[in-house]
């Protein structure tokens, strides 16, 4: 009688996790990266003078955000490094070759992060390891909440923007770092995901 | 520093380098085979660790392996120097030894799917009978005195950067083309040395680290097959001085006629990749 007791005991404490798991992964909601709506550009200073902007056409995600607990949440990039994009196909051809970003051992660029942490309502601090050229560095961006809407099809979007500086010869990227590129590449995410 | 004052203090650099080896190995008899090769490879190392900063070994980036074939390859060259009494040691030891190492730059081209397996086998087996074969024909081309050699590589080394450069449009790749040639042209100025000569290692090394930054332009670069056969066969061009047809000739003919090929062929093939280049976008990049 005693071991039934103890038995149905357990069960009610087993049910009851399993029920504090599930409202938690309820509140964890999932958003593809739309492609169309999204935008991954970078900026780099030109022989010490003026900035080259570029960015790159092609690239997915996914984007998992938990609102009540944001130690949840979390965002993965999976980038075409051959769809580096400056607007002057030769220097597009340059940047796929072995002195930038080798694309034909390495033609993708990679983001996965790896923890969350919530600053404020609109910003949180995600750590996340970055992969470039076969290098992983681990990087940390303030990620800022844009907004949150519907599209004109009924499905559920949100925005976030973040603006990080990464040194490129970090990633073996060295080529023409004794003057004629900068070191320091200012990189912007910003993106819409949708549900 | 400026680039240029930058690139002319690397390529100096890395010259002095191989040329106190070359002098060391004119005055060491004894260690002359070990000492010509270890000239470029020394010299050649030296380069790329101005130019592209330190390499990983094993390299993750492919393209590293350019730095390491520079220093694995001196066994190769060593053998060279000492192939006339080792003949069947170079047909078999060099030919697997170069086999060996064109595997681990190109494996990943496989792996990441650019190439297919038989595709890139296909290559790799190519580019090493390739490269042993230029190695074979060149080599004794570093016995001869004179100028006409190393001027005739250094020259191969401008006609090469420039097709890295505009073909391949690979800056980095055209520069340590262009100054390998310049390691090998300090043996213009010591060709003044009574008795002096390169070494039939330093020519085939040389040769070897041509085919390896050719075979990457290839592979990871855009220079295509067309330019990299031209370029083989320039680099094939001075050892025609070795041909008996040649040896019967005089030494100024000898020198004038591959000096001429590379000149006009080589030229030709600067010219159409750098109107190719041009004609791509309306908008001039340089670099």
């Amino acid at each position: 009688m005693r071991k039934q007791t103890r038995f149905v005991a357990y069960l009610s404490i087993l049910a009851m996790l399993v029920g504090s798991l599930q409202s938690t992964q309820a509140q964890a909601v999932t958003y593809r990266v739309d492609p169309v709506h999204s935008f991954i550009i970078f900026r780099v200073k030109h022989l010490n003078t003026g900035f080259a902007y570029g960015r790159f056409n092609t690239f997915s995600g996914t984007i998992v955000v938990d609102e009540k607990n944001p130690a949840n949440s979390s965002i993965e990039l999976e980038i075409d490094a051959n769809s580096v994009d400056t607007g002057n196909s030769q220097r597009d051809d340059h940047l796929r070759n072995p002195d930038f970003f080798n694309t034909r051992q390495f033609p993708k660029i990679t983001f996965k992060s790896t923890r969350v942490r919530k600053l404020n309502d609109t910003t949180v601090e995600v750590q996340g390891n970055l992969t470039m050229r076969g290098v992983t560095r681990p990087i940390t961006a303030r990620v800022t909440f844009t907004g949150k809407g519907r599209n004109q099809r009924g499905q559920e979007i949100i925005g976030f923007e973040t603006t990080f500086t990464i040194r490129r010869s970090q990633f073996n990227i060295n080529y023409g770092l004794n003057g004629g590129l900068a070191d320091e590449v200012r990189v912007t995410f910003a993106v819409e995901g949708i549900r | 520093m400026s680039v240029i004052l930058e690139s002319a203090l690397t390529a100096g650099l890395a010259a002095l380098a191989a040329g106190v080896f070359w002098l060391l190995g004119w005055r060491l008899r004894r260690a002359y085979a070990l000492l010509s090769a270890l000239g470029v490879s020394v010299g050649f190392a030296v380069l790329y660790w101005r130019v592209q900063g330190r390499p990983d070994f094993p390299p993750i980036d492919a393209t590293q392996w350019v730095f390491w074939h520079a220093l694995l390859a001196l066994p190769l060259g060593w053998l060279a120097g000492i192939v006339p009494a080792y003949r069947w040691v170079w047909v078999w030891g060099a030919l697997l030894g170069v086999l060996w190492l064109f595997v681990p730059p190109f494996r990943p081209l496989m792996e990441s799917g650019f190439w297919s397996l038989t595709a890139g086998v296909a290559y790799i087996v190519g580019f090493a009978l390739a490269t042993w074969l230029l190695m074979t024909l060149t080599a004794p081309l570093g016995e001869e005195r004179g100028l006409a050699t190393p001027f005739l590589i250094a020259l191969l080394g401008g006609v090469s950067a420039g097709v890295l450069f505009y073909g391949a449009k690979s800056a980095s790749l055209a520069q340590l083309s262009g100054t390998l040639g310049a390691v090998v042209g300090v043996g213009v100025l010591l060709a003044f040395l009574r008795s002096f000569t390169i070494g039939r290692g330093a020519v085939a090394l040389a040769m070897l680290l041509f085919m390896s930054l050719w075979t990457t332009a290839l592979g990871f670069a855009q220079l295509t097959p067309g330019q990299l056969v031209v370029l083989y066969l320039l680099a094939l061009t001075p050892a025609l001085r070795l041909l008996p047809a040649m040896q019967r000739l005089s030494p100024a003919v000898r020198f004038a006629l591959p000096l001429a090929i590379v000149l006009v062929v080589g030229g030709a093939a600067v010219g159409m990749t750098y109107s190719a280049y041009m004609a791509q976008s309306g908008d001039t990049y340089s670099y």
